[in-house]
């Protein structure tokens, strides 16, 4: 546990100092998006790593707060209130989809979430109010009542504070009923329910908890990038892109999102420096072959892997330690 | 008023041979994904990159001469080949890992042959040059596009082929009996792995027919699979995990399903009834409509 608030702690000295002592606006961005991708990468990990149900369609939950904040600044209120308001649109989509769906295994939930996805993608390309195929272009309105800022401090600082919520509430996971009966249930779920988890009830909490921490990550998204459509927040594309950086870190691990994320920032920046520009594939190739070589050889991720290593030498080293060990390495 | 009775009519049976015909090539990407499921409990995310490639494949043989119908044969043997070649080298891993790797390594390789074509061919459209059967064939009221029906009767015959394969070889009979009882097929003395291969090269090579097919009418692209995939995954649900006959029928009303639903509702609710299809299916009889428990 000391381990754990200790990395937090680093993060968030660096960040802040970040934000405060680098003026480069590129690196500050990149900072940003960063802890953005590692929140939106945790709220996955909660429902297809704790919960073990793979989800290919999470950019809805994203696209509730980011649609929630278009639309109430387009209607003259307060961006601060899309975070309630995508919270609780992303909760009851997630409760609504989740009810009939979670009881699926494997590959039937993960197809059905592309099903859902794509059922709420095509609403929203034909609704009119949410405007359709073409989005919504935010008013420029700086300042901390508006949730917009010239500078990129401000909003480094905003996300750092969600990222370290995100981080504190899965730390807190691990070590709660929840957390314990989700293991259960992913380990085995017949053995679990007989012990009388009811395995619809607790997915259900995991679930509507990831969709309003991915509906947060939504609203600072679009109070940043001021544009929001259906390409850029709900596409299949960008689901995909969430489980990009879950899966690489390492599912159900507190740290796997964040490193997902670092490997997917560094990539997306690494790739546009070395050879001009994104969008023509070479990050999904380097992408994708990690994930196949992670998938086929060290398929409990980057993160899961180290733990897995750390936990067989602390082994060797004192055997008859053992419950310090659990304690220490849980 | 009997004009217009009359005109709605024909309308709905031209309809209703558009989407058998798509529902048909359908079929013949769905057949390959439903036969490596069967075979090893693998549902290939990446099965629609399959046919992107297969379309690329088929775009270069065009580009020297051969086009698509007479090069469907080659197209067939390199995604043969490919398949078995994925499978040995990296499919096989995943078989031994936890359950979920499947999903994520088929992902995985979904994301990087994209990156892969993008990176090649970048995203712009590529279509083989002239190719044959451009014309509207006119049968009395109906007006069906050539290609549309060459690709149609084309994939009906080689699902009938691959049938006929799985029902009838030594081979096909070894498959089914590892898709009924890994465990006790190996007791058999039949070699899972080998079996597991040839399941995977065949399901390839379907995609491999089906690329060249639809290269008659469309144009190939990095993401040009992905509808398709998404499709196959609702016919293959429909029809049953794991069952070709299901794949067959499940393909046909999803081909319905779309044409009509696209005409009746709006392009742009076409696939509305097809995922309200799979949800329905999988929450209410998740072992598909001829699927048994």
């Amino acid at each position: 546990m000391r381990g754990h608030l200790l990395a937090l702690g680093s993060i968030v000295v660096v960040s802040v100092a970040a934000a405060f002592g680098v003026h480069d606006q590129v690196t500050l961005e990149l900072l940003f998006t960063f802890l953005l991708y590692a929140v939106l990468g945790q709220s996955w990990n909660w429902i297809s790593g704790y919960a073990g149900n793979v989800s290919f369609g999470h950019a809805i939950f994203f696209a509730c707060g980011a649609y929630a904040a278009a639309l109430l600044v387009t209607h003259g209120f307060s961006p601060w209130l899309a975070f309630p308001a995508g919270a609780l649109t992303a909760v009851v989509l997630a409760i609504v989809s989740g009810f009939p769906t979670l009881a699926l295994r494997g590959h039937y939930f993960s197809i059905a979430t592309i099903a859902v996805a794509a059922l709420v993608e095509t609403f929203v390309h034909t609704s009119s109010w949410l405007n359709g195929a073409n989005g919504f272009e935010l008013p420029i309105r700086n300042g901390w009542a508006n949730l917009q800022f010239a500078q990129k401090t401000n909003y480094v600082l905003i996300a750092l504070a969600l990222f370290a919520l995100v981080q504190l509430g899965t730390l807190a996971l691990e070590r709660s009923r929840l957390g314990y009966y989700l293991r259960a249930l992913r380990a085995n779920h017949g053995a679990a329910a007989s012990v009388g988890i009811d395995e619809r009830r607790w997915k259900l909490i995991a679930f509507a908890w990831s969709a309003a921490m991915a509906s947060a990550a939504g609203v600072l998204y679009a109070q940043d990038t001021l544009f929001v459509d259906p390409p850029s927040v709900i596409a299949l594309s960008v689901s995909i892109d969430i489980a990009l950086i879950g899966v690489v870190g390492g599912l159900g691990t507190v740290w796997g999102p964040a490193v997902g994320a670092l490997i997917y920032v560094a990539l997306a920046k690494g790739v546009a420096l070395q050879l001009g520009g994104t969008g023509k594939g070479y990050d999904l190739v380097i992408y994708g072959a990690l994930i196949c070589v992670i998938a086929a050889w060290r398929p409990r991720g980057i993160v899961g892997s180290l733990v897995d290593a750390l936990r067989r030498r602390r082994g060797a080293q004192a055997v008859d330690a053992s419950p310090a060990i659990a304690e220490r390495a849980a | 008023m009997a004009d217009a009775g009359v005109e709605a009519l024909s309308i709905l049976a031209q309809l209703i041979v558009a989407g058998v015909l798509t529902g048909l090539v359908f079929a013949l990407v769905s057949v390959g994904l439903t036969l490596v499921y069967g075979v090893m409990d693998v549902v290939n995310f990446a099965h629609g990159e399959f046919l992107m490639l297969a379309m690329y494949v088929a775009v270069g043989l065009a580009l020297i001469g051969i086009g698509p119908i007479v090069g469907l044969p080659l197209v067939v043997i390199a995604l043969f080949l490919f398949g078995i070649v994925v499978y040995r080298v990296f499919v096989r891993r995943l078989l031994a890992g936890p359950p979920e790797a499947t999903v994520f390594g088929t992902f995985g390789l979904l994301v990087l042959m994209q990156g892969l074509a993008q990176a090649i061919f970048t995203s712009d459209y590529r279509s083989a040059p002239n190719p044959p059967f451009q014309g509207t064939l006119h049968l009395g009221a109906f007006a069906i596009p050539q290609a549309t029906l060459v690709e149609g009767i084309g994939a009906i015959v080689l699902t009938a082929l691959l049938f006929a394969f799985v029902e009838f070889t030594e081979t096909g009979r070894a498959m089914r009996a590892v898709a009924e009882d890994r465990v006790a097929a190996t007791l058999m003395g039949i070699d899972v792995q080998r079996i597991n291969a040839l399941a995977f090269g065949i399901g390839a090579a379907c995609v491999g027919a089906a690329g060249s097919l639809l290269l008659l009418s469309n144009p190939a692209y990095p993401t040009v699979g992905v509808q398709y995939a998404l499709t196959a995954f609702v016919v293959v649900a429909l029809g049953g995990f794991g069952s070709i006959q299901g794949a067959l029928v499940g393909a046909v009303l999803i081909g319905l399903l779309e044409v009509l639903g696209g005409f009746y509702l709006s392009p742009e609710l076409k696939l509305v009834p097809v995922y309200l299809a799979y949800l329905i299916v999988v929450l209410l009889r998740p072992q598909g409509l001829l699927g048994r428990r």
